[in-house]
């Protein structure tokens, strides 16, 4: 991109992966991540909710410096100050060809999306959650998602599309539920066994 | 230094960060940029020019020496959730939202110096103190007093503020807010306790252009402790002690109100969950 000499000082040039893609970014130091995302790298998956990091629209994970990878809202990071960072969007979570992850496939499942402007940042925000709790209870799903808006209301589907997702994946994991073993066990040999 | 424009700049340490600061007079100082980005947003605020703290490495995280928490003034919020103080922990969980807590950090929430931002009322009533630091060394500076007006506050141009220590106590800690709806809220007002050694320290936010405490509340708040004096001598003694802003959320009626029953709620709360060291 040229840049007019007149406002040369108002932009910087840095690199960014996005999506597993190095990209060289020129915007302007003060433009959000977000901004440069959808307007400059035309990376769509982020959306444009309440420009302010109340509605989770945005929510994309970011690796920067020496701190883990985590969720955070696009709209507030001068997309400058993450300078060689790494950025997944919702264009990550899923395979290869469109296939969907396991947590969209609940979404779609459970009938979690609706006018679907939230779901990229439910979807980013569950997968991280389900990365840390293998069985999050409803509490810690809603506080997990607590900063991300459905504006359709639809957040009982969406619970119950993480608690699906939680269920499948530990069914994968271990096809024999931990109730039952331990039932198992404790018929088998007396309750102290099961503990 | 990571990037360096003549309006930009992304240190990697504080020594850089005061040089960035020294060659672009009247850059903003931006730590997660949560305040910062809105208000550009929405045109409150201008800026000329960004120093970044967010790559400062040695700005973020949490230590405790024999006598303090030390806070890293880029620490950010959600590593204060699960502090070893009851009261800022409970501060920092009810800030923003989960991904708001990953950038926003507690240098940010002191320095912009907004009295209903949430960390305020516990760092004044645990009686934190202030690391500043410029090109010639750092200075140590109690909180109490370092806000002089809603946004303003008594760092120098060619400062930052580096950390913020908190006393550590055995004693019982918590706080609490009001806002106009249950979630994602900014406090109405806002309250903090600590409870030691039989004395209550209560600090409160809104309650005036400044994070606010007063000798003559802690006392009756002590007496409440002890069972010597009541509820409503500790809603009275409030209402003389505050001035709360009067805008188009709240009254200062309501606030006051609002403020005096947050300062019993904590009181009470002491009693009866502080155990001894309360």
């Amino acid at each position: 991109m040229s840049v007019d000499p007149l406002v040369a000082d108002e932009f910087v040039t840095f690199p960014l992966t996005v999506d597993g893609v190095p990209r060289e970014v020129t915007a302007r130091w003060s433009e959000s991540l977000l901004t440069v995302l959808r307007d400059r790298l035309g990376v769509l998956g982020p959306k444009t909710g309440c420009g302010h990091g109340r509605c989770g629209a945005c929510a994309v994970r970011v690796g920067v410096g020496p701190d883990e990878p985590h969720v955070l809202c696009a709209c507030l990071v001068p997309a400058a100050t993450a300078v060689g960072a790494t950025v997944e969007t919702i264009a990550s979570l899923g395979g290869p060809d469109g296939e969907l992850s396991d947590v969209q496939e609940a979404f779609l499942a459970e009938g979690a999306v609706q006018c679907g402007i939230c779901t990229a940042g439910f979807v980013t925000a569950a997968t991280e959650l389900l990365e840390r709790h293998e069985c999050p209870s409803r509490t810690e799903i809603e506080e997990a998602l607590y900063g991300n808006l459905c504006r359709c209301t639809g957040y009982g589907r969406i619970v119950a599309a993480v608690e699906s997702a939680a269920r499948t994946r530990r069914e994968r994991k271990d096809p024999v539920p931990l109730t039952t073993r331990k039932l198992t066990a404790s018929l088998r040999t007396g309750p102290e066994a099961a503990e | 230094m990571l990037l360096a424009a003549p309006r930009f700049a992304l240190p990697e340490t504080p020594e850089e960060a005061l040089a960035a600061l020294a060659e672009r007079p009247g850059a903003v100082v931006v730590a997660g940029g949560t305040e910062m980005m809105p208000d550009l947003l929405w045109g409150t605020r201008s800026a000329d020019a960004f120093v970044s703290l967010r790559r400062v490495a040695a700005l973020r995280g949490v230590t405790v020496d024999d006598d303090d928490l030390v806070m890293g003034a880029g620490t950010p919020v959600s590593g204060l959730t699960t502090a070893p103080d009851a009261g800022l922990a409970a501060a920092a969980t009810s800030l923003g939202t989960p991904l708001v807590r990953t950038e926003a950090t507690i240098g940010g929430n002191v320095v912009s110096a907004l009295p209903y931002r949430n960390l305020l009322p516990t760092l004044l009533a645990g009686g934190a103190r202030l690391e500043l630091t410029s090109a010639t060394g750092v200075r140590t500076v109690p909180f109490d007093g370092f806000i002089t007006a809603p946004g303003r506050t008594r760092l120098a141009e060619d400062e930052l503020l580096t950390a913020v220590r908190l006393p550590r106590h055995g004693g019982f800690a918590d706080y609490v807010k009001v806002g106009r709806r249950n979630a994602q809220f900014v406090a109405t007002v806002s309250a903090a306790v600590v409870s030691r050694d039989g004395g209550v320290r209560l600090a409160f936010g809104n309650a005036g252009p400044t994070p606010l405490r007063s000798d003559d509340v802690d006392a009756v708040a002590t007496a409440l402790l002890d069972g010597r004096a009541t509820p409503e001598d500790l809603r009275a003694a409030v209402a003389v002690a505050v001035d709360p802003p009067e805008d188009p959320v709240a009254s200062a009626d309501y606030r006051r109100h609002a403020l005096g029953v947050l300062a019993v709620r904590l009181v009470t709360r002491a009693r009866t969950d502080g155990g001894p060291g309360a």
